[in-house]
C-alpha cells in the first residue's frame, strides 16, 4: 500500500498531503516525522535526487523539486523500489505541469492540474498510471496516446 | 540604471509572496461554490471553486456533514456542462467528498451515464468514481458493465475497471471472483499496466487456491510480460509458490530457479533488484544459487543511485543473518558505504559489517565505526550499538576492544535511549562475559559519575550492589557509590544508600567504613534516605560491633520482593491511611495473565538489566520461592531447573491450561497455571490426576489442589513425583483437570450453592532428558575445554539418517541437548558440507559440561554426527561445588551396569535424542527382541536389522556403547535389547 504523498514547500508547510489507509490519529505524526525529516536532509540536494529512508517496516523515499519537496511512503509491496518509481511518475508531472521546476507561487497556480495528475497516479493507495505522457492526456480527459 | 533592476527584484519577491490561495477561508469558499447552482455555467469560475475546496481538503480543512452535502449537491449539477476540463475536476471532487457527504447514491444515475458514453474517457472516470460510492446492490446492476469495461480496448477503461476490482474485492469478494475469465484475458492485453493490474487482480481472486497460483505462474514464466511491475509482482508469486512447493527431490532443482536467475539479467532495475531478494529469501538457498543474486546487489552497492544503494545493503544485511560467508565478497564495497550521506545506508552497511566480519577484522572495523558514530542521529547508533554486542558475544575474545567502544560512546553525547541501550549492552556483556566484569563495572561506575539520567544512575547502582562486592577488590567501587551520596538527587541518593548497605552486607572487612558513610545519611534532607540509612544501620547491626551478617539480613537486601509489583501496586492504592499499618501478606500473590502480546512474543531476549540471558532470574527466583512457600514441597532442596511453560490446551478454549516442569535432585514438580475463561462459572477443588503410568521411573508423592478458581484470575495447582536421585529419568504424562463447577450469575457477581464434579481432558507431556540440563555458556571455549581433564571425555559417532539440511540438523540436536550455544557456533554457512558446533551446559548435579559437535553430511543427505563431551573431574566438581560427597553424583552407581555415570549421564541425552518419540514409545512397549524387530520392519519398512538399527539409533558399533552408562530404566531396557539385536544380527 502506498500510505501517503506528501508534498511541502521549502519552510515545511504542507501543500498536498494523501494518505491511504493511515489513521486519523496517526496523520500529524507521520506529517511531522516527514516534514523533520526533510529538514534534516534535503538542503543543498539537488533536483530529483532521490533520498530514501525507512522507519519500521515502512520505507519512506522523498526528493526535492524547485521549491518544494514531495515524500512518498509505502508498505510490504511498496518497498523502496516502487515509491521511486512512484516519484518519478510524481515529479515528471509536476515538471510537466508546471513546465520547470516549479516556486511554490508557481505550484499554487497549477494547484488543481497538480491534483488531477495525482489522482491518476496513486489511487486509494494503488499506483495506477506511471507514464507522464498519458497523465498530461488523462487529466484533459483526451485517451492515450497508444489507443 | 540599477533603479530598474531593483524594482524587477521587488517584483519577483512579490511574486514568490503572493499565493492564489492566501487568506483562504473555508466559509467564504463555501459561498463561493453557489456558483455551481448558476443556470449559465462558467466553467473555468467552477473549476476555479473546486480547485479551492480540494486546496482545503488536502491541507486537512475538515467539512460538517451538512456542508459536505450540500456542496456535493451542487457538484453534481456540473455534470451539464460539457466542459471537459470541468468535467475532470467534478470527478475528482465527487471522489474527495463522498466520504464525508450524505446521499452520494444521487450521482450513479449521472455516472450510469457516462459509464455507458462514447467517450472512453468519460467511461473509466465514471468507473472510478462508481467505486469508490457503490454498495453492494448497486453493484450487481453495473457488474456488466465493469466486466465489459475489463477487456475494453482502451487501456485506460481497462485499467479503471481492473483497479476498481481491486478495491471492490475487499467488500464484496463473492461478485468480484465472478470476473475472472475477463481479469485472465485482460493479463494478455498488449498495454502494460492493464497487465500489471490484471496479474495483480488475479491474483487476490485466486490467492487461496494454491494450484490455481501455481498454475498462473507456470504459464506467465514461460511467456512474455511487458511491464516491468507485473513482472516484480510475478516474481513475488514465484516464490511464494517455490515456498510452498520445495526442493524437488530427486533431482535437487529448485522450480522456477531458472526463472528467477533470468530476471538477474532484465534491463530494468527494479526486476533485477526483485528477482535477487527473491533469490536470497529461498528456504535453504545455497551457495550456487545465491552467488549470482550476490552479485548484481554487489553491482548496486556501488550505484549512483541512494534507493538502489539501500535496496542492495538492506537485502544484503538480511542475507548476512543466515549466510554471513555469502557476503564477505562484498566487504570492500560496503566499507566504502560508511562514509555514504545517507544514514540509513551508513547505519546498514556497519551491522552487515559486522555480522559477516571475522575475529581478525574486528579491531579495524571498530576504528571505521568510531568516525562515523560522531555523525549519526541517535536511532541509527542504537542499532550499531546493538550489533556490537551480538559480536562481542560471537567473539568474547575481542571484549577488550568492544568494551573500549562502548565506553568510549557512553561518555559522549546523546539521549536516553541511546544511554540506556549502551549500558544495557554493557550489563549484558559483564553477565556473560566474566572476564569483562571488574573493567565493565568500573566504566559503569565512571558513567554515574557524570550522568544526568536519573534512572540509568539507578539502575547501575543497583546492579553494582550485586556484582560489586564479588569482586577481587570492591573497596574501589565505594568512592564512586558514595560520590552519589553527596552529589545528586534523592532517588540516586536513597539507591546509592542501599548499594552501600549491599557492600557492608556481603564484606565484613569493609563494614565499619560503611558504617560511617551510612551514618553520614542520617543527616539527608530527604526523608527516603534517611529511612533508609537508619533502617540498613540496624539490620547490619551498625552498633559499632563487628559481627558476620545474618543469611535472613542478606535475604532482605538481596532477594526481591516476593510480590508482583502490580499486585504490590494496586494494594497500595486501594489501602487508605487509618491506624492499622499496611499488611504486606494481604497483597495477593498470583501472577496475573500476561497480556496477550507478550505470550505471542516468546524467545525474545531479554535485553535490560532485569535477567540473564537463559531463565530469567526473577522467574527462577520467584518459582523457586514459591515452591519453598509450599509446606509439601519445601523439603525438596534447591530447585535445580524449571522449564519454559507447555501449553496443555489449545487458544480460546473455555479453561487454559500450561505445565511448568520443575527440577530437583530426587523430585519433579509439575505447576499448573490455569485460567478460567467462562464468565458464568466458579470453579472449585481444582486438581490435575496425572497418569504416570508412560513414567515408569516417577511415582506420585503429593498435590496441592486449588480452592477456588474464578472466573479470569490465574490460580496453580501442583503435583510431585518422586524419582531416582540425580538421575535424568524420562516419561510421558497425560493429565485430567478434575474440578466442581459452580453456576455463577453474571449480573451479580454470586455463585449458586450446589456444584457438579466435571474433568476437562488436557494434552500430554513429556519430561525429556534436556529439561535436565541449564543452559550456561563460557567465554572461552577452548580455555574452559582444555582445562577438563581428557580423561574425563567419551567421544562417539551417531549416524542421524537422512535429513533436511545441516543447518536443521544443527538446529534439532541443540534443541534436544537443552545447551547453551557458544562463540556463534550455532550459525551454520551457507551449503557447507560440514560443520563444528560448540555447546555448554549445566548438567543435573550441577556438573559442567561442554560438548563438541561435528557434523557432515554427503550427497544424500546423510547427516553424520560426532560428539566429543567433557566435564568436570571430581576434584574439580568437589572444590567448585563444595558439596558433601554423598551428594555427589560421582557416588551414585547406576544400577544396571555398576558404572558411576557423573558425566556419562549425559551420554544418555543423546542417545535419546537420536530417538524419534514413536520409536521411543514402540520400545517402552516391546519386551522382546523380536517384537522389535518386527515393528520396525513394519513401521519403517526396513528388511536389515542392522542398517534399521543403526539408523536409529545411530550407532557405528554397539560395542562400546552399551556399557556407555545410562539411567532411566526403560533406556537400558532398551540398550540391553539393542546390544542383543545388534549382536545377533551381526551373528
Amino acid at each position: 500500500m502506498l500510505l501517503a504523498v506528501l508534498i511541502a514547500n521549502s519552510e515545511g508547510n504542507i501543500l498536498v498531503e494523501r494518505f491511504n489507509g493511515v489513521p486519523a490519529e496517526e496523520r500529524l505524526h507521520w506529517r511531522s516525522f516527514l516534514v523533520k525529516l526533510g529538514a534534516d536532509n534535503l538542503k543543498g540536494v539537488k533536483n530529483e535526487e532521490l533520498l530514501v529512508a525507512s522507519h519500521k517496516s515502512v520505507y519512506i523515499v522523498y526528493t526535492v523539486l524547485g521549491d518544494v519537496s514531495t515524500f512518498v511512503v509505502g508498505k510490504d509491496e511498496y518497498d523502496e523500489l516502487a515509491l521511486a518509481e512512484a516519484i518519478f511518475v510524481i515529479t515528471s508531472a509536476l515538471k510537466d505541469v508546471c513546465g520547470k521546476p516549479p516556486t511554490e507561487r508557481l505550484f499554487l497556480d497549477k494547484y488543481g492540474k497538480i491534483c488531477l495528475c495525482l489522482d491518476e497516479i496513486v489511487w486509494k493507495g494503488l499506483l495506477e498510471n506511471t507514464d507522464k505522457e498519458r497523465i498530461k492526456r488523462l487529466v484533459r480527459l483526451k485517451p492515450p496516446t497508444e489507443f | 540604471m540599477a533603479q530598474p533592476l531593483v524594482k524587477k527584484d521587488d517584483d519577483r519577491d512579490d511574486e514568490a509572496e503572493y499565493s492564489p490561495f492566501l487568506g483562504i477561508e473555508k466559509g467564504a469558499v463555501l459561498q463561493e461554490a453557489r456558483v455551481f447552482n448558476d443556470p449559465q455555467l462558467d466553467a473555468r469560475r467552477c473549476s476555479q471553486v473546486i480547485t479551492k475546496l480540494l486546496y482545503l481538503l488536502n491541507q486537512g480543512e475538515t467539512f460538517t456533514k451538512v456542508e459536505a452535502t450540500e456542496v456535493f449537491f451542487s457538484v453534481t449539477k456540473l455534470f451539464q456542462s460539457r466542459d471537459i476540463g470541468l468535467r475532470r475536476m467534478v470527478y475528482l471532487i465527487i471522489k474527495e467528498l463522498s466520504p464525508s457527504a450524505d446521499e452520494v447514491i444521487i450521482v450513479t444515475s449521472s455516472l450510469m451515464k457516462d459509464m455507458n458514453s462514447r467517450t472512453d474517457m468519460y467511461r473509466a472516470n465514471a468507473i472510478r468514481v462508481l467505486c469508490r460510492i457503490t454498495d453492494g446492490t448497486l453493484l450487481t446492476q453495473i457488474e456488466r458493465y465493469l466486466k465489459q469495461a475489463i477487456v475494453d480496448k482502451n487501456p485506460v477503461v481497462a485499467s479503471a475497471a481492473l483497479v476498481s476490482g481491486i478495491h471492490l474485492l475487499q467488500t464484496n469478494p463473492e461478485i468480484v471472483k465472478r470476473w475472472s475469465n475477463e481479469v485472465q484475458e485482460a493479463i494478455q492485453s498488449r498495454a502494460a499496466l492493464v497487465q500489471f493490474h490484471a496479474l495483480a487482480l488475479l491474483h487476490q481472486i485466486r490467492q487461496n487456491d494454491r494450484l490455481a497460483v501455481s498454475k498462473l505462474v507456470t504459464s506467465l514464466t514461460k511467456g512474455t510480460v511487458r511491464s516491468p511491475l507485473a513482472q516484480c509482482l510475478l516474481i513475488r508469486y514465484t516464490s511464494q509458490v517455490i515456498r510452498e512447493s520445495g526442493v524437488n527431490t530427486q533431482t535437487g532443482d529448485r522450480p522456477f530457479y531458472d526463472y528467477l536467475e533470468g530476471c538477474l539479467r532484465h534491463k530494468a532495475e527494479m526486476v533485477i533488484f526483485e528477482a535477487a531478494r527473491a533469490i536470497t529469501e529461498l528456504s535453504g538457498v545455497t551457495t550456487r544459487e545465491l552467488t549470482p543474486a550476490i552479485t548484481v546487489l554487489q553491482l548496486f552497492l556501488s550505484s549512483s543511485k541512494p534507493v538502489l544503494r539501500f535496496a542492495a545493503v538492506r537485502t544484503l544485511n538480511k542475507v548476512a543473518m543466515t549466510h554471513p560467508m555469502a557476503v564477505t565478497n562484498c566487504n570492500i564495497d560496503m566499507e566504502s558505504l560508511i562514509s555514504d550521506q545517507n544514514r540509513s545506508i551508513a547505519t546498514l552497511a556497519i551491522t552487515t559489517l559486522l555480522k559477516t566480519g571475522n575475529e581478525s577484522s574486528v579491531d579495524r572495523l571498530m576504528k571505521q565505526i568510531t568516525n562515523f558514530m560522531s555523525d549519526i542521529a541517535d536511532e541509527f547508533k542504537i542499532v550499531v550499538v546493538e550489533a556490537i554486542r551480538s559480536l562481542c558475544l560471537k567473539f568474547p575474545l575481542k571484549y577488550r576492544s568492544l568494551m573500549n567502544f562502548l565506553s568510549n560512546i557512553l561518555r559522549e553525547e546523546g539521549g536516553f535511549e541511546y544511554k540506556k541501550a549502551i549500558v544495557d549492552s554493557i550489563v549484558i556483556l559483564i553477565r556473560d562475559i566474566p572476564d569483562a566484569k571488574e573493567s565493565g563495572l568500573l566504566h559503569l561506575c565512571e558513567f554515574i559519575e557524570d550522568c544526568e539520567f536519573t534512572y540509568l544512575s539507578t539502575q547501575i547502582l543497583h546492579f553494582l550492589g550485586n556484582e560489586g562486592p564479588k569482586t577481587s577488590d570492591p573497596s574501589k567501587y565505594i568512592r564512586y557509590i558514595y560520590n552519589r551520596v553527596i552529589l545528586e538527587n534523592a532517588t540516586v541518593r536513597a539507591s546509592a544508600v542501599s548499594t552501600l548497605a549491599k557492600f557492608g552486607a556481603m564484606i565484613d572487612s569493609l563494614k565499619p567504613r560503611i558504617f560511617i558513610l551510612l551514618r553520614r545519611c542520617l543527616f539527608d534532607n530527604d526523608d527516603e534516605v534517611r529511612d533508609r540509612a537508619t533502617l540498613y544501620l540496624n539490620t547490619l547491626g551498625g552498633d559499632g560491633s563487628v559481627v558476620e551478617t545474618d543469611k535472613d539480613v542478606k535475604e532482605f537486601l538481596f532477594g526481591s520482593l516476593d510480590i508482583p509489583l502490580t499486585n504490590m501496586e494496586t494494594s497500595l492504592k486501594n489501602y487508605n491511611p487509618s491506624e492499622e499499618p499496611f499488611d504486606i501478606d494481604s497483597v495477593p500473590k498470583e501472577v496475573k495473565s500476561q497480556p496477550l502480546a507478550e505470550k505471542k512474543a516468546p524467545g525474545k531476549k531479554p535485553t535490560g538489566l532485569g535477567a540473564p540471558p537463559t531463565v530469567p532470574t526473577s522467574a527462577a527466583d520467584a518459582y523457586e520461592r514459591l515452591l519453598s512457600s509450599i509446606p509439601e514441597f519445601a523439603s525438596f532442596g534447591k530447585l535445580f531447573k524449571s522449564s519454559a511453560p507447555v501449553e496443555l490446551t489449545e487458544a480460546e478454549t473455555e479453561y487454559a491450561v500450561n505445565v511448568v516442569k520443575h527440577i530437583f535432585d530426587r523430585h519433579v514438580v509439575f505447576h499448573y497455571n490455569c485460567t478460567n475463561t467462562i464468565q458464568e462459572q466458579l470453579l472449585e477443588n481444582v486438581s490435575v490426576i496425572v497418569d504416570a503410568s508412560e513414567a515408569e521411573e516417577f511415582s506420585e508423592v503429593g498435590s496441592k489442589p486449588l480452592k477456588s478458581l474464578p472466573y479470569d484470575t490465574p490460580g496453580q495447582t501442583f503435583v510431585a513425583f518422586e524419582k531416582p536421585e540425580g538421575v535424568p529419568a524420562v516419561g510421558k504424562f497425560s493429565n485430567m483437570l478434575r474440578f466442581t463447577v459452580k453456576e455463577v450469575d453474571p449480573s451479580t457477581g454470586e455463585a449458586e450453592d450446589d456444584g457438579v464434579e466435571d474433568e476437562y481432558q488436557l494434552e500430554d507431556f513429556e519430561v525429556v532428558a534436556a529439561d535436565y540440563m541449564v543452559k550456561v555458556g563460557v567465554s572461552n571455549f577452548r580455555n574452559a575445554w582444555e582445562s577438563m581433564v581428557p580423561d574425563f571425555e567419551r567421544i562417539d559417532e551417531y549416524g542421524l539418517g537422512p535429513r533436511e539440511s545441516l543447518a536443521e540438523s544443527v538446529n534439532t540436536v541443540i534443541n534436544l541437548l537443552g545447551m547453551q550455544p557458544c562463540e556463534g557456533t550455532e550459525v551454520v554457512p551457507t551449503n557447507s558440507r560440514s560443520h563444528s558446533c560448540l555447546l555448554s551446559g549445566l548438567y543435573i548435579g550441577n556438573v559442567k559440561v561442554l560438548v563438541r559437535l561435528s557434523f557432515g553430511i554427503d550427497a544424500s543427505k546423510e547427516v553424520a554426527m560426532k560428539l566429543a563431551v567433557r566435564s568436570e573431574d571430581e576434584n574439580g566438581l568437589l572444590a567448585y561445588h563444595k558439596k558433601p560427597m554423598k551428594k555427589k553424583p560421582m557416588k551414585m552407581e547406576c544400577p544396571h551396569h555398576g558404572l558411576t555415570p557423573n558425566k556419562l549421564n549425559f551420554i544418555v541425552i543423546i542417545e535419546l535424542s537420536a530417538l524419534s518419540n514413536r520409536l521411543y514409545d514402540i520400545y517402552q512397549n516391546i519386551t522382546g527382541s523380536k517384537e522389535l524387530l518386527k515393528t520396525l520392519e513394519d513401521e519403517y519398512e526396513i528388511d536389515d536389522a542392522d542398517n534399521g538399527a543403526s539408523f536409529f539409533f545411530g550407532s557405528r558399533g554397539a560395542s562400546g556403547r552399551g556399557s556407555t552408562g545410562g539411567s532411566a530404566a526403560g533406556f537400558h531396557a532398551l540398550n540391553k535389547q539393542r546390544a542383543e539385536l545388534l549382536g545377533g544380527a551381526r551373528e
